[in-house]
């Protein structure tokens, strides 16, 4: 596990919305399989006293950890509060928040994000499906059904799309370490870079598929930044220009960030890469 | 969404940053009535969302008096298949020096980045290229209100001292307008000061709202009916309409009917969570484009309910052929669900694709 422990507590921010209420008895379900703590309080402001599907809800994240022992938030507020939600939870003693929530103004991500790092809190998205280390822990909305433990990791700028390709790898008989979805906006917590040096340290980890998409260049620069045997696949080479392709971040900006030159750079530094998802197993197997 | 030059420079006007002399016109006839506050000579500026605006024809120089005859020549123009319908007319400005000054954000180091040249009014990769020296850049910790004197200190170099407010006011207007760029190509010197000669902003689609924008302009109609629904929608030229879950799931999915040497009509992502009637109304707003033959629906379920998906496409009953691959929370009900109302259900999105590419051929 690269993230979280099974035995951590979690809280949930934005847990009486219909998503996090529905996602954070899907995570219950999960750790009580693994044997984990799972979601130990909820957390929405002037919601304080209910309760959701069996856990108790607070109006702040302060009054959660005074009563709960909790080191992890998965927040689902929607976009105009979620970044003040994301520096609550930091500033609370919350190690790791990971942003499920969509459409947060970047301004508000970028602030949040810097003013977490003071606080030495990670965050993941936002706009992120969250981790999951099959048998382990899950944090945020993969269907676990489609997961199998194993050896390789998965890194994502897409929710649906790691999902794909999850599916494609335990239905080729490869299981994950853990799958983590890093988010689709242009500014995100942890990148590429962030994320494979955390599978470097894993001993359970020993490949990773790294799943990138057009904009920016930060798949390119994470496969420069480590040693580990990693599989790559570009969503995105239809994408017209200027055109936003769904996430925030997913655009082919002043002819940069298209998909032909990431994979060009990905290839000049060894990496393979997948012309389509269903080639992601066999390339996986190649490199183990 | 882009601001149009004109709007950028009454921002920039609000929060002290210099502009030259000028009026919007929207039809020749005003331009009467201004002539005579902005000196001998006049810029006309079209006030259209074209790059490279200038090179195509949008940018005319007049004498005070030729100016009316030049705007009746530019109103009858269009610039790159542009109409022009408004006109910024500025005095001209005795320039002694241009400068290049932009903010973005810096996706590597989540800082805001901003980039300052010796060399203005040209492209500033070219100026990268040619003069990397000529080129200052310096990353802003989000947090800052303002620019710290030393890093505007840094950013200046040997350019005039007066240049340095100007940058803290561009940076001011960055974070309060929530812009994902600001830019001035050229700022120029004058000997009477620093002004914007040009001005750009990209106000982020997520802020619209709270920047007071209701209507985003760079989106077509449809686009933006799309948008009232909750999907991320882009308009293709092909015959295989696409709806799928997750930006990425998506791309991959029209990446893979090119793939196989069909085409896509759009890219449809209905987004997370999506219920019932919005999978409906996605379902009928591609059946709804025109050439479209064959529909493509690729859903794996994470915050989306797959027995939801599957009675909003039944719901939409259009008449033509929707190729459904369903896969994730709720997918047994959701498979029942088609399957009872005899929807073609195939197990993977490339059997999905080969299907569709196949329907159209």
């Amino acid at each position: 596990m690269i993230f979280g422990a099974r035995d951590d507590g979690i809280i949930v921010q934005g847990a009486t919305g219909t998503q996090g209420a529905f996602h954070l008895d899907l995570m219950n379900e999960y750790a009580r399989g693994a044997g984990g703590r799972g979601v130990v309080a909820g957390v929405t402001p002037g919601k304080g006293g209910q309760v959701v599907h069996g856990v108790p809800v607070y109006d702040s994240v302060r009054e959660a950890l005074d009563v709960h022992d909790a080191a992890t938030s998965v927040l689902f507020v929607p976009g105009k509060a979620a970044g003040d939600s994301i520096m609550e939870a930091a500033e609370a003693g919350i190690e790791l928040v990971v942003a499920i929530t969509e459409h947060i103004p970047v301004h508000d991500t970028a602030k949040a994000i810097a003013y977490a790092r003071t606080c030495g809190c990670s965050v993941v998205g936002p706009n992120s499906p969250g981790i999951l280390s099959p048998g382990e822990i899950k944090l945020g909305i993969m269907p676990a059904q489609l997961f199998s433990r194993g050896n390789v990791g998965v890194i994502s700028r897409s929710g649906t799309l790691t999902y794909e390709v999850v599916d494609e790898l335990t239905r080729a008989g490869i299981g994950q370490s853990t799958v983590v979805g890093i988010g689709g906006d242009p500014i995100i917590g942890e990148t590429f870079v962030d994320v494979l040096d955390r599978f470097a340290q894993d001993p359970l980890t020993d490949a990773v598929v790294v799943i990138g998409e057009v904009g920016g260049n930060l798949e390119e620069e994470g496969a420069a930044s480590t040693d580990l045997p990693i599989v790559a696949y570009i969503a995105g080479k239809s994408a017209p220009p200027e055109k936003r392709m769904g996430h925030a971040g997913a655009i082919v900006e002043g002819g940069e960030g298209d998909a032909a030159s990431k994979i060009r750079r990905l290839e000049a530094l060894g990496v393979p890469v997948a012309a389509k998802p269903s080639e992601i197993p066999t390339l996986v197997r190649d490199l183990l | 969404m882009k601001l149009l030059e004109y709007e950028a420079k009454e921002i920039f006007i609000n929060h002290g940053i210099a502009v030259p002399d000028g009026v919007i016109i929207t039809q020749p006839e005003e331009m009467v009535l201004h002539l005579h506050t902005l000196g001998p000579e006049v810029v006309l500026k079209a006030q259209v969302d074209v790059g490279g605006r200038g090179k195509a024809g949008g940018i005319l120089m007049a004498k005070s008096e030729d100016a009316l005859a030049t705007a009746n020549r530019l109103f009858g123009a269009s610039v790159k298949g542009v109409p022009v319908d408004k006109i910024l007319v500025e005095e001209r400005l005795p320039i002694e020096h241009e400068y290049y000054l932009s903010i973005t954000i810096d996706r590597a180091s989540k800082q805001y980045l901003i980039l300052f040249a010796e060399t203005g009014g040209v492209d500033i990769e070219q100026t990268a290229s040619l003069r990397p020296e000529a080129v200052r850049k310096a990353l802003v910790n989000p947090l800052l209100a303002d620019v710290p004197p030393f890093l505007l200190r840094r950013l200046v170099g040997t350019a005039p001292k007066a240049i340095a407010p100007v940058i803290n006011r561009l940076y001011r207007v960055f974070c309060e307008k929530d812009a994902l760029l600001a830019e001035i190509n050229p700022l120029v010197t004058t000997p009477d000061g620093v002004f914007a000669a040009d001005a750009k902003l990209i106000i982020d689609d997520n802020a619209l709202a709270r920047q007071g924008i209701h209507v985003n302009r760079d989106q077509t109609e449809r686009e933006r009916e799309a948008e009232r629904h909750g999907f991320s929608y882009v308009e293709l030229a092909g015959s295989i309409g696409v709806i799928g879950n997750g930006a990425g799931l998506t791309m991959a999915t029209l990446d893979l009917i090119e793939h196989y040497r069909g085409r896509a009509a759009n890219f449809l992502d209905v987004g997370g969570g999506a219920g019932r009637e919005r999978v409906t109304h996605a379902v009928q707003l591609v059946a709804g484009m025109p050439g479209v033959q064959v529909i493509v629906v690729n859903l794996l379920g994470g915050i989306t309910r797959c027995d939801e998906v599957a009675e909003g496409i039944v719901d939409a009953n259009i008449p033509q052929k929707v190729i459904v691959r369903l896969a994730g929370t709720n997918e047994e009900k959701g498979r029942n669900i088609l399957q009872e109302h005899g929807y073609m259900m195939l197990d993977t999105m490339e059997e999905a694709v080969r299907a569709a590419v196949e329907a159209v051929q």
